[in-house]
């Protein structure tokens, strides 16, 4: 049972309208990114800039068609928004752009980047002794850059107890550089490691529900195991459906899956 | 005068304790002169360790949070290790930081090629909201920290080890050249300690009955354009001397504000297009890079005789 189905097709739609677009990047991370907006992050779409919220930065900026349907479907952006992805004068591009995309916390698209962002703000945060939280989301296939460990490294060594990675477990990595034992990994490096199925919209409510945010402690980590085009099943491949837009016909395949 | 890193030391302290929007983040290096600030800002200093792109990248958060950010180590591991966070943590994203490094372009000159940097001033100058420094004296490092770091852009201090020895009271300010000698037959453009050189170099061609105008520019960019422009209108004759490479430093910048002018002639003292491989102390490294007053001396000798 797939959840998220019309966020899954809307996704699909905006691809379409946009000439371009990751889908099944996008289909790996909807029931994340729809669960911390749904039940997680302290957001305020009226006032993005709102002091007290959460902060969430999608370090993999190429799965931003995902984030884009769920800004929308709580108002930080419209459907014209949506509809104008990738085209001039829009706000929405390939990768969000912080300074154009209500909601978004920083500007991705290289990966490795988001992450120690998200880094810097949660060290920010505590030197406020302001109480707000921060959230990243990353791919396996972006854990092999270096910096990613280096984070993991400084974050533990700064015992930043109120940042929490979640990590985007799709297979990406494995197709070429595996990230073998990747919960101990994180664990070695000193984080509290979780692993759930990441398109189990509960198992994700439980464990986002069990995270203790804390000024002084350990950085937390979800492992969230998932399938790249989940919810289609020619989508769910590494290969060509990575950037590939569908044509009328395969459009139809994919709602006639999504309505099963 | 004060040691350059001792004033690093002294300006942070100085604003950080009068501003607590300052954070200080440091990769293992300057830890001891830097207790002082520890100690009298606790929570904003931190030496984050042997990791350049993560602290560049990490200080963009820190300003997504509200604070002024600086980080600080050698000149070729935050600007050329971390340039693409420099580029799209700070530049793309509109965001603000102050880059201070210690290095210049080859004062580890008996460290090799891996701690020498000879192409900040051409690696930064393009990125959006970048302001670029050099500056050569404790006063001016002062001065130029104070009246920039919280201006919300990408603040880029290059300290070099040694000063240049000469003060300019009032003259001080971000953005403005100094006319530190008056003349009419040639201008000697130089930034950073070079301006010792030019100096030394001004005064055998005031002996040949060459008057040299000394220009220093502790601003890169944006340079001060007036002033190079009235001084090359006069005197129609311009040496630029500079510790950066040939390619894309304060000299091309010279040039491009004379660029519809006729006649005017031009010379560069900067790095070749080339490794410096040799060894030695700072000065032997200028000797054979020709940072020297008898070059000097010698291109403007050759540039005031060319019709």
């Amino acid at each position: 049972m797939t959840a998220n189905k019309e966020l899954r097709k809307k996704i699909v739609d905006v691809v379409c309208m946009a000439g371009e677009g990751h889908i099944p990047s996008a289909f790996s991370i909807i029931d994340i990114v729809a669960c911390l907006y749904g039940n997680v992050l302290k957001v305020d779409p009226k006032c993005p800039d709102w002091k007290q919220r959460d902060y969430f930065i999608l370090s993999k900026g190429h799965g931003c068609a995902a984030l884009y349907v769920v800004l929308e479907k709580h108002g930080f952006i419209t459907r014209k928004d949506l509809d104008n992805k990738s085209k001039r004068g829009g706000i929405l591009g390939g990768h969000p752009d912080r300074t154009k995309v209500p909601g978004a916390e920083a500007s991705t698209g290289s990966l490795g980047h988001g992450i120690v962002t998200a880094l810097g703000i949660a060290l920010g945060l505590r030197i406020k002794k302001f109480t707000n939280r921060v959230f990243a989301l990353a791919g396996d296939g972006e854990c092999n850059e270096g910096s990613v460990w280096e984070t993991a490294l400084v974050a533990s060594n700064l015992k930043l107890g109120n940042l929490c990675f979640i990590i985007d477990n799709n297979g990406s990595a494995a197709q070429v550089l595996p990230m073998n034992d990747f919960k101990k990994k994180w664990e070695s490096f000193g984080w509290e490691a979780y692993e759930v199925n990441g398109h189990d919209p509960d198992e994700l409510i439980t464990v986002f529900d069990k995270l203790k945010f804390e000024y002084e402690g350990q950085p937390k980590v979800i492992i969230a195991n998932t399938v790249k085009g989940k919810g289609v099943s020619f989508l769910e491949t590494h290969g060509i459906w990575h950037y590939k837009v569908p044509d009328d016909n395969e459009r139809k395949m994919i709602y006639k899956e999504l309505d099963q | 005068m004060k040691d350059m890193r001792q004033e690093f030391a002294d300006t942070l302290l100085e604003v950080g304790r009068a501003d607590n929007k300052l954070v200080v983040l440091v990769g293992d290096i300057s830890h001891f002169k830097l207790i002082p600030f520890a100690n009298a800002c606790p929570g904003r200093y931190y030496n984050i360790g042997i990791c350049e792109q993560t602290i560049v990248n990490m200080a963009a958060g820190l300003s997504i949070a509200g604070f002024y950010p600086v980080v600080h180590t050698i000149s070729p591991f935050i600007v050329e290790r971390a340039y693409e966070q420099i580029k799209l943590d700070y530049s793309y994203q509109c965001l603000s930081a102050n880059i201070i490094t210690v290095g210049s372009a080859f004062d580890y000159s008996t460290l090799g090629c891996s701690h020498h940097c000879y192409t900040d001033f051409a690696l930064l100058k393009p990125l959006q909201n970048t302001q670029i420094f050099f500056p050569s004296s404790p006063t001016e490092l002062n001065i130029l920290f104070k009246n920039s770091y919280n201006n919300g852009m990408i603040n880029y201090f290059r300290v070099p080890k040694l000063s240049h020895g000469l003060d300019f009271p009032g003259l001080i300010e971000p953005g403005k050249a100094v006319v530190v000698h008056p003349g009419r037959d040639i201008s000697i453009i130089v930034t950073g300690p070079q301006l010792r050189t030019a100096m030394a170099a001004s005064s055998i061609l005031k002996a040949r009955s060459i008057s040299a105008e000394v220009i220093y520019v502790h601003t890169i960019k944006p340079l001060d354009v007036r002033v190079v422009t009235e001084s090359l209108n006069k005197t129609r004759r311009a040496i630029v001397v500079e510790e950066h490479s040939m390619y894309g430093g304060l000299g091309d910048d010279v040039v491009r504000t004379s660029l519809n002018t006729v006649n005017i002639k031009f010379d560069f003292i900067s790095i070749p297009d080339r490794f410096i491989r040799d060894y030695g102390s700072y000065e032997d490294i200028c000797e054979v890079a020709g940072f020297t007053e008898e070059n000097i001396v010698e291109k403007a000798d050759k540039l005031v005789r060319m019709p």
